[in-house]
Protein backbone atom coordinates (compact mmCIF):
# COMPACT_ATOMS: atom_id res chain seq x y z
CA UNK A 1 0.00 0.00 0.00
CA UNK A 2 3.10 2.28 1.05
CA UNK A 3 4.70 1.44 -2.02
CA UNK A 4 1.96 2.25 -3.95
CA UNK A 5 1.22 5.86 -2.87
CA UNK A 6 5.36 6.64 -2.98
CA UNK A 7 4.73 5.46 -6.68
CA UNK A 8 1.67 7.49 -7.41
CA UNK A 9 3.27 10.95 -5.22
CA UNK A 10 6.41 10.22 -7.51
CA UNK A 11 4.52 9.89 -10.53
CA UNK A 12 3.18 13.39 -9.91
CA UNK A 13 5.77 15.37 -8.55
CA UNK A 14 7.61 14.13 -12.55
CA UNK A 15 4.10 15.56 -13.82
CA UNK A 16 4.00 18.37 -12.20
CA UNK A 17 7.80 19.21 -13.16
CA UNK A 18 7.47 18.53 -16.50
CA UNK A 19 4.43 21.04 -16.27
CA UNK A 20 6.55 23.67 -14.92
CA UNK A 21 9.28 23.39 -17.58
CA UNK A 22 6.64 23.23 -20.24
CA UNK A 23 5.01 26.72 -19.06
CA UNK A 24 8.58 27.94 -18.40
CA UNK A 25 9.87 27.45 -21.47
CA UNK A 26 9.11 29.52 -24.43
CA UNK A 27 8.28 27.67 -27.63
CA UNK A 28 6.14 29.45 -30.27
CA UNK A 29 6.48 33.47 -30.52
CA UNK A 30 4.46 33.84 -27.78
CA UNK A 31 4.30 32.82 -24.20
CA UNK A 32 2.34 29.96 -22.76
CA UNK A 33 1.18 26.61 -23.23
CA UNK A 34 -2.37 25.99 -24.94
CA UNK A 35 -4.83 23.61 -23.04
CA UNK A 36 -4.49 20.99 -26.21
CA UNK A 37 -0.90 20.72 -25.72
CA UNK A 38 -0.87 20.30 -22.13
CA UNK A 39 -3.27 17.69 -22.55
CA UNK A 40 -0.95 15.81 -24.98
CA UNK A 41 2.36 16.57 -22.43
CA UNK A 42 0.57 15.70 -19.22
CA UNK A 43 -3.09 14.10 -19.85
CA UNK A 44 -6.17 14.38 -18.95
CA UNK A 45 -5.73 15.76 -15.60
CA UNK A 46 -3.58 18.31 -16.99
CA UNK A 47 -5.74 20.80 -14.83
CA UNK A 48 -5.50 19.28 -11.33
CA UNK A 49 -1.33 18.59 -12.23
CA UNK A 50 -1.44 22.63 -12.89
CA UNK A 51 -3.24 23.42 -9.62
CA UNK A 52 -0.55 21.62 -7.19
CA UNK A 53 1.88 23.54 -10.02
CA UNK A 54 0.31 26.88 -9.28
CA UNK A 55 0.73 26.14 -5.11
CA UNK A 56 4.36 24.90 -5.55
CA UNK A 57 5.47 28.19 -7.32
CA UNK A 58 3.62 30.62 -4.71
CA UNK A 59 6.45 30.69 -2.78
CA UNK A 60 8.50 31.94 -5.33
CA UNK A 61 6.10 34.80 -6.23
CA UNK A 62 3.81 33.07 -8.95
CA UNK A 63 0.87 31.72 -9.74
CA UNK A 64 -0.47 29.75 -12.99
CA UNK A 65 -2.65 31.91 -14.97
CA UNK A 66 -5.10 31.14 -17.61
CA UNK A 67 -6.31 33.13 -20.61
CA UNK A 68 -9.78 31.72 -21.95
CA UNK A 69 -9.19 31.03 -25.95
CA UNK A 70 -11.58 33.33 -28.45
CA UNK A 71 -14.32 29.88 -28.20
CA UNK A 72 -13.98 29.30 -24.48
CA UNK A 73 -12.77 26.35 -24.57
CA UNK A 74 -10.09 24.45 -22.58
CA UNK A 75 -8.10 23.14 -25.73
CA UNK A 76 -7.89 27.21 -26.75
CA UNK A 77 -7.43 28.72 -23.50
CA UNK A 78 -3.67 29.48 -22.67
CA UNK A 79 -2.09 28.60 -19.67
CA UNK A 80 0.94 30.60 -18.54
CA UNK A 81 3.35 31.41 -15.26
CA UNK A 82 2.98 34.94 -14.21
CA UNK A 83 3.62 36.84 -10.99
CA UNK A 84 1.38 36.30 -8.22
CA UNK A 85 1.39 40.26 -7.04
CA UNK A 86 2.23 43.13 -8.52
CA UNK A 87 5.41 44.33 -8.72
CA UNK A 88 6.21 47.42 -7.05
CA UNK A 89 6.69 50.80 -9.14
CA UNK A 90 10.45 50.80 -7.83
CA UNK A 91 10.75 47.04 -9.54
CA UNK A 92 8.84 48.18 -12.58
CA UNK A 93 11.09 51.32 -13.10
CA UNK A 94 14.38 49.02 -12.39
CA UNK A 95 13.32 46.87 -15.44
CA UNK A 96 13.49 49.30 -17.27
CA UNK A 97 10.38 50.28 -18.38
CA UNK A 98 9.25 54.32 -18.47
CA UNK A 99 6.75 56.02 -16.66
CA UNK A 100 4.95 57.76 -19.77
CA UNK A 101 5.07 54.21 -21.41
CA UNK A 102 3.58 52.95 -18.80
CA UNK A 103 1.42 55.85 -18.61
CA UNK A 104 -0.15 55.87 -22.34
CA UNK A 105 -0.28 52.23 -21.83
CA UNK A 106 -2.76 52.56 -18.61
CA UNK A 107 -4.82 55.33 -21.05
CA UNK A 108 -5.03 53.37 -23.96
CA UNK A 109 -7.19 50.03 -22.34
CA UNK A 110 -8.96 52.45 -20.14
CA UNK A 111 -9.82 53.94 -23.18
CA UNK A 112 -10.58 51.02 -25.41
CA UNK A 113 -12.72 49.13 -22.99
CA UNK A 114 -15.12 52.52 -21.99
CA UNK A 115 -15.63 52.09 -26.05
CA UNK A 116 -16.77 48.46 -25.60
CA UNK A 117 -13.75 46.88 -26.02
CA UNK A 118 -12.91 48.15 -29.64
CA UNK A 119 -11.44 52.16 -30.89
CA UNK A 120 -10.64 53.49 -34.60
CA UNK A 121 -6.49 53.92 -34.22
CA UNK A 122 -7.21 57.49 -35.13
CA UNK A 123 -9.35 58.27 -31.84
CA UNK A 124 -6.90 56.52 -30.14
CA UNK A 125 -4.18 58.71 -30.87
CA UNK A 126 -5.81 61.83 -31.18
CA UNK A 127 -7.11 61.28 -27.45
CA UNK A 128 -3.51 60.36 -26.24
CA UNK A 129 -1.72 62.98 -27.91
CA UNK A 130 -4.10 65.48 -25.86
CA UNK A 131 -1.74 64.57 -22.86
CA UNK A 132 1.48 62.90 -24.30
CA UNK A 133 3.84 63.64 -27.07
CA UNK A 134 2.97 62.67 -30.81
CA UNK A 135 6.22 61.25 -31.32
CA UNK A 136 5.63 58.85 -27.66
CA UNK A 137 2.16 57.88 -29.15
CA UNK A 138 2.87 56.44 -32.45
CA UNK A 139 5.75 54.56 -31.24
CA UNK A 140 4.33 53.34 -27.93
CA UNK A 141 1.00 52.34 -29.78
CA UNK A 142 3.09 50.08 -32.33
CA UNK A 143 5.30 49.07 -29.87
CA UNK A 144 2.02 47.78 -28.12
CA UNK A 145 0.90 46.24 -30.70
CA UNK A 146 3.67 43.89 -31.35
CA UNK A 147 3.46 42.83 -27.74
CA UNK A 148 0.74 41.75 -27.18
CA UNK A 149 -0.89 44.72 -25.22
CA UNK A 150 -2.99 45.72 -27.87
CA UNK A 151 -4.46 43.83 -31.56
CA UNK A 152 -4.77 45.77 -34.40
CA UNK A 153 -7.10 44.70 -37.19
CA UNK A 154 -7.34 45.18 -41.08
CA UNK A 155 -9.72 48.36 -40.64
CA UNK A 156 -7.06 49.74 -37.84
CA UNK A 157 -9.67 48.90 -35.51
CA UNK A 158 -8.29 48.46 -31.45
CA UNK A 159 -8.72 45.83 -29.34
CA UNK A 160 -7.30 44.54 -26.18
CA UNK A 161 -4.50 42.10 -27.08
CA UNK A 162 -4.23 38.43 -25.58
CA UNK A 163 -0.95 39.94 -23.60
CA UNK A 164 -3.24 42.38 -21.68
CA UNK A 165 -5.50 39.94 -20.68
CA UNK A 166 -2.83 37.59 -19.26
CA UNK A 167 -1.29 40.02 -17.35
CA UNK A 168 -3.64 43.26 -16.34
CA UNK A 169 -6.13 42.80 -13.89
CA UNK A 170 -7.95 45.09 -16.30
CA UNK A 171 -11.25 45.34 -13.35
CA UNK A 172 -8.71 46.46 -10.51
CA UNK A 173 -6.92 48.80 -13.55
CA UNK A 174 -10.26 50.76 -14.05
CA UNK A 175 -11.19 50.79 -10.53
CA UNK A 176 -7.94 52.52 -9.80
CA UNK A 177 -8.11 55.00 -12.14
CA UNK A 178 -11.27 55.94 -11.01
CA UNK A 179 -11.01 55.89 -7.39
CA UNK A 180 -7.95 58.81 -7.95
CA UNK A 181 -10.15 61.08 -9.41
CA UNK A 182 -9.18 63.60 -7.01
CA UNK A 183 -5.58 63.87 -7.89
CA UNK A 184 -5.02 66.59 -10.47
CA UNK A 185 -1.93 66.55 -12.66
CA UNK A 186 1.04 68.50 -11.73
CA UNK A 187 3.42 66.61 -15.34
CA UNK B 1 -33.08 45.70 -62.02
CA UNK B 2 -34.61 49.42 -60.49
CA UNK B 3 -32.14 51.46 -59.64
CA UNK B 4 -33.81 52.23 -56.53
CA UNK B 5 -33.84 48.94 -54.80
CA UNK B 6 -30.21 48.52 -55.96
CA UNK B 7 -29.72 51.39 -53.91
CA UNK B 8 -31.31 50.00 -51.21
CA UNK B 9 -29.26 47.44 -51.14
CA UNK B 10 -25.62 49.13 -51.33
CA UNK B 11 -26.94 51.63 -48.40
CA UNK B 12 -27.55 48.63 -46.30
CA UNK B 13 -24.10 47.00 -46.90
CA UNK B 14 -22.22 51.01 -47.09
CA UNK B 15 -23.73 51.42 -43.61
CA UNK B 16 -22.63 47.97 -42.04
CA UNK B 17 -19.17 48.53 -43.41
CA UNK B 18 -18.99 52.26 -41.42
CA UNK B 19 -20.31 50.87 -38.40
CA UNK B 20 -17.52 47.83 -38.51
CA UNK B 21 -14.66 49.76 -39.54
CA UNK B 22 -15.55 52.56 -36.44
CA UNK B 23 -16.18 51.91 -33.00
CA UNK B 24 -19.71 53.64 -33.55
CA UNK B 25 -22.62 51.92 -31.73
CA UNK B 26 -23.64 48.66 -33.52
CA UNK B 27 -27.08 49.47 -32.23
CA UNK B 28 -27.60 52.23 -34.53
CA UNK B 29 -28.41 49.94 -37.15
CA UNK B 30 -32.22 48.29 -37.44
CA UNK B 31 -31.38 45.13 -38.00
CA UNK B 32 -35.43 44.58 -38.01
CA UNK B 33 -36.08 47.11 -40.72
CA UNK B 34 -33.13 46.32 -43.23
CA UNK B 35 -34.19 42.76 -43.30
CA UNK B 36 -37.61 43.77 -43.97
CA UNK B 37 -36.03 45.97 -47.10
CA UNK B 38 -34.09 42.73 -48.16
CA UNK B 39 -36.86 40.71 -47.26
CA UNK B 40 -39.49 43.34 -49.80
CA UNK B 41 -36.92 42.93 -53.07
CA UNK B 42 -36.40 39.82 -52.73
CA UNK B 43 -38.32 38.29 -55.15
CA UNK B 44 -37.53 41.12 -57.72
CA UNK B 45 -33.63 39.88 -58.17
CA UNK B 46 -33.43 37.64 -61.42
CA UNK B 47 -29.99 37.68 -61.96
CA UNK B 48 -26.68 36.03 -59.98
CA UNK B 49 -25.23 39.38 -59.35
CA UNK B 50 -28.46 40.99 -57.33
CA UNK B 51 -28.36 38.02 -55.34
CA UNK B 52 -24.84 37.77 -54.34
CA UNK B 53 -25.69 41.14 -53.77
CA UNK B 54 -28.28 40.58 -51.41
CA UNK B 55 -26.54 37.73 -49.79
CA UNK B 56 -23.61 40.31 -49.10
CA UNK B 57 -26.05 42.71 -47.55
CA UNK B 58 -27.45 39.91 -45.40
CA UNK B 59 -23.79 38.75 -44.26
CA UNK B 60 -22.67 42.63 -43.40
CA UNK B 61 -25.92 42.60 -41.22
CA UNK B 62 -25.25 39.32 -39.34
CA UNK B 63 -21.78 40.59 -38.73
CA UNK B 64 -23.80 43.30 -37.17
CA UNK B 65 -25.48 41.34 -34.61
CA UNK B 66 -22.25 40.09 -34.00
CA UNK B 67 -21.06 43.15 -32.80
CA UNK B 68 -24.26 43.86 -31.12
CA UNK B 69 -23.72 40.78 -28.80
CA UNK B 70 -19.88 41.60 -28.22
CA UNK B 71 -21.47 45.07 -27.23
CA UNK B 72 -23.97 43.83 -24.29
CA UNK B 73 -21.51 41.84 -23.16
CA UNK B 74 -18.54 44.32 -22.18
CA UNK B 75 -21.67 46.47 -21.22
CA UNK B 76 -22.54 43.69 -19.02
CA UNK B 77 -19.05 43.29 -17.39
CA UNK B 78 -18.00 46.10 -14.61
CA UNK B 79 -15.25 47.16 -17.47
CA UNK B 80 -17.54 49.72 -18.81
CA UNK B 81 -17.55 52.98 -17.51
CA UNK B 82 -18.42 56.57 -19.70
CA UNK B 83 -16.29 57.12 -22.45
CA UNK B 84 -16.32 60.55 -21.35
CA UNK B 85 -15.66 59.82 -17.87
CA UNK B 86 -12.84 58.01 -18.81
CA UNK B 87 -11.37 60.77 -20.46
CA UNK B 88 -11.85 63.65 -18.49
CA UNK B 89 -9.64 60.69 -15.60
CA UNK B 90 -7.50 60.23 -17.74
CA UNK B 91 -6.65 63.87 -18.73
CA UNK B 92 -6.67 64.88 -14.61
CA UNK B 93 -4.71 62.51 -13.56
CA UNK B 94 -1.03 62.58 -13.99
CA UNK B 95 1.34 60.40 -15.62
CA UNK B 96 2.83 59.27 -12.08
CA UNK B 97 -0.60 58.42 -11.45
CA UNK B 98 -1.38 56.02 -14.42
CA UNK B 99 1.76 54.68 -14.57
CA UNK B 100 0.90 53.80 -11.03
CA UNK B 101 -2.82 52.31 -10.91
CA UNK B 102 -1.10 50.17 -14.15
CA UNK B 103 1.85 49.09 -12.00
CA UNK B 104 -0.44 47.76 -9.07
CA UNK B 105 -3.41 45.81 -11.12
CA UNK B 106 0.04 43.80 -13.55
CA UNK B 107 1.03 40.67 -13.34
CA UNK B 108 4.01 40.12 -15.33
CA UNK B 109 4.76 36.94 -17.24
CA UNK B 110 7.39 34.77 -15.90
CA UNK B 111 9.25 33.12 -18.94
CA UNK B 112 12.49 31.81 -20.38
CA UNK B 113 13.85 32.74 -23.64
CA UNK B 114 15.88 30.40 -25.01
CA UNK B 115 17.93 28.69 -28.18
CA UNK B 116 15.90 26.03 -30.25
CA UNK B 117 17.12 23.96 -33.15
CA UNK B 118 14.59 25.95 -35.32
CA UNK B 119 16.37 29.38 -34.18
CA UNK B 120 19.65 27.94 -34.31
CA UNK B 121 18.91 26.96 -37.93
CA UNK B 122 17.08 30.56 -39.00
CA UNK B 123 20.37 32.72 -37.69
CA UNK B 124 22.99 30.15 -39.14
CA UNK B 125 20.87 30.52 -42.46
CA UNK B 126 20.62 34.37 -42.15
CA UNK B 127 24.24 34.70 -41.81
CA UNK B 128 25.33 32.16 -44.49
CA UNK B 129 23.16 34.31 -46.87
CA UNK B 130 24.16 37.67 -45.50
CA UNK B 131 26.57 39.73 -48.16
CA UNK B 132 29.49 41.23 -47.02
CA UNK B 133 29.35 44.42 -45.40
CA UNK B 134 31.90 45.79 -48.70
CA UNK B 135 29.08 44.44 -51.13
CA UNK B 136 25.87 45.19 -49.95
CA UNK B 137 25.84 48.31 -50.97
CA UNK B 138 27.97 48.17 -54.05
CA UNK B 139 24.85 48.39 -56.97
CA UNK B 140 24.02 51.66 -55.27
CA UNK B 141 27.75 53.48 -54.58
CA UNK B 142 29.84 51.60 -56.11
CA UNK B 143 33.27 50.64 -54.40
CA UNK B 144 33.87 54.40 -54.10
CA UNK B 145 31.20 55.40 -51.39
CA UNK B 146 32.57 56.89 -48.27
CA UNK B 147 32.34 55.96 -44.79
CA UNK B 148 29.70 57.40 -42.41
CA UNK B 149 30.96 60.74 -41.10
CA UNK B 150 30.86 64.07 -39.50
CA UNK B 151 29.59 66.54 -42.08
CA UNK B 152 29.91 70.32 -39.75
CA UNK B 153 28.46 73.40 -41.30
CA UNK B 154 31.74 74.24 -43.09
CA UNK B 155 30.96 71.24 -45.20
CA UNK B 156 27.70 72.10 -45.86
CA UNK B 157 28.45 75.39 -47.22
CA UNK B 158 31.23 73.59 -49.26
CA UNK B 159 28.20 71.66 -50.94
CA UNK B 160 26.12 74.43 -51.60
CA UNK B 161 23.21 73.10 -49.19
CA UNK B 162 23.98 76.58 -47.30
CA UNK B 163 25.31 80.01 -47.58
CA UNK B 164 26.59 82.19 -44.69
CA UNK B 165 23.75 84.53 -44.87
CA UNK B 166 21.23 81.87 -45.36
CA UNK B 167 22.17 79.57 -42.60
CA UNK B 168 22.71 82.78 -40.13
CA UNK B 169 19.31 83.97 -41.23
CA UNK B 170 17.37 80.50 -40.06
CA UNK B 171 19.53 80.21 -36.76
CA UNK B 172 17.35 83.69 -36.37
CA UNK B 173 14.45 82.89 -37.35
CA UNK B 174 14.60 79.63 -35.57
CA UNK B 175 15.69 81.44 -32.61
CA UNK B 176 12.67 83.98 -32.90
CA UNK B 177 10.24 80.66 -32.69
CA UNK B 178 11.80 79.13 -29.95
CA UNK B 179 11.52 82.97 -27.77
CA UNK B 180 8.13 83.01 -29.26
CA UNK B 181 7.22 79.53 -27.68
CA UNK B 182 8.79 79.19 -24.84
CA UNK B 183 7.97 82.98 -23.11
CA UNK B 184 10.78 82.07 -20.52
CA UNK B 185 9.91 78.38 -19.51
CA UNK B 186 11.10 75.51 -20.58
CA UNK B 187 9.52 73.71 -23.79
CA UNK B 188 9.86 70.69 -24.83
CA UNK B 189 12.14 69.89 -27.96
CA UNK B 190 10.96 66.91 -29.40
CA UNK B 191 7.91 69.11 -30.05
CA UNK B 192 9.30 71.88 -31.18
CA UNK B 193 10.98 70.45 -33.81
CA UNK B 194 8.07 68.32 -34.52
CA UNK B 195 7.55 68.45 -38.76
CA UNK B 196 5.21 66.59 -41.15
CA UNK B 197 8.38 66.82 -43.31
CA UNK B 198 11.29 64.77 -42.15
CA UNK B 199 13.76 67.03 -44.09
CA UNK B 200 12.68 69.95 -42.25
CA UNK B 201 12.47 68.35 -39.09
CA UNK B 202 16.01 67.62 -39.42
CA UNK B 203 16.92 70.70 -40.83
CA UNK B 204 15.16 72.78 -37.22
CA UNK B 205 17.19 69.71 -35.05
CA UNK B 206 20.43 71.07 -36.77
CA UNK B 207 20.44 74.71 -36.79
CA UNK B 208 18.81 74.15 -32.91
CA UNK B 209 22.45 72.16 -32.30
CA UNK B 210 24.11 75.66 -33.45
CA UNK B 211 22.03 77.95 -31.25
CA UNK B 212 22.79 75.72 -28.30
CA UNK B 213 26.15 75.28 -29.06
CA UNK B 214 26.13 78.57 -29.50
CA UNK B 215 24.94 79.54 -26.19
CA UNK B 216 22.12 81.16 -26.94
CA UNK B 217 19.54 78.03 -25.65
CA UNK B 218 19.86 75.67 -23.15
CA UNK B 219 19.05 71.85 -23.18
CA UNK B 220 18.05 69.91 -20.43
CA UNK B 221 17.58 66.07 -20.12
CA UNK B 222 15.14 64.55 -17.30
CA UNK B 223 16.35 60.91 -16.95
CA UNK B 224 13.30 59.47 -15.62
CA UNK B 225 11.01 60.36 -18.34
CA UNK B 226 13.53 60.66 -21.24
CA UNK B 227 12.02 64.13 -21.36
CA UNK B 228 14.28 66.79 -23.21
CA UNK B 229 13.56 70.22 -22.70
CA UNK B 230 15.36 73.69 -24.39
CA UNK B 231 14.66 77.22 -23.41
CA UNK B 232 16.18 80.56 -25.61
CA UNK B 233 18.54 82.60 -23.18
CA UNK B 234 18.56 86.39 -23.87
CA UNK B 235 21.97 86.65 -24.21
CA UNK B 236 24.86 84.19 -25.12
CA UNK B 237 25.57 82.11 -22.03
CA UNK B 238 29.05 81.75 -20.49
CA UNK B 239 30.21 79.15 -18.86
CA UNK B 240 31.43 75.52 -18.95
CA UNK B 241 29.69 73.47 -21.90
CA UNK B 242 28.57 70.07 -21.91
CA UNK B 243 28.04 67.37 -24.91
CA UNK B 244 24.34 66.43 -25.60
CA UNK B 245 23.83 63.45 -28.01
CA UNK B 246 20.30 63.22 -29.37
CA UNK B 247 18.88 60.68 -32.14
CA UNK B 248 16.71 62.34 -34.23
CA UNK B 249 15.23 60.06 -36.87
CA UNK B 250 11.89 59.83 -38.97
CA UNK B 251 8.36 59.49 -36.27
CA UNK B 252 10.95 60.28 -32.99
Amino acid sequence: MEDAEKAEKAFLERKVRKAFQTLLLQRGRNPGVKGWELKRHLGRDYRKILEVLSGDVRALGLEVHEVKGVDGSDDASRFLLRFRDPPTMTEAETSGIRIDDLAVLASSIAYINSRQGRAGRRELEQFLKEKFPKWRVDYSIERYIKKGYLDQDEKSLLRIGWRTRAEIDERTLMTLLLSRGSEVATA
Amino acid sequence: MGDKKLEDLLRVISLCASIQSSSANPFEVDIMEKLQVLKKHLPDWEFLDELLLDSEALYELAQIVKLQDLWLKQKATSLYIDPLLVQLKVKLLSRQALAESFVKSWHPIAQLDQLSPKGLEKAFVYWRDLRPFSERFKDQFGNYGARPGVVDYQDLVDLGIFTQEQFDSKMNVVYDELALTSKGEWVDYREFIESSEVEKKITRAYILAFLISDGMALVKTDPLTGKISIMPLPRRATGEAKSVAISVTEGT
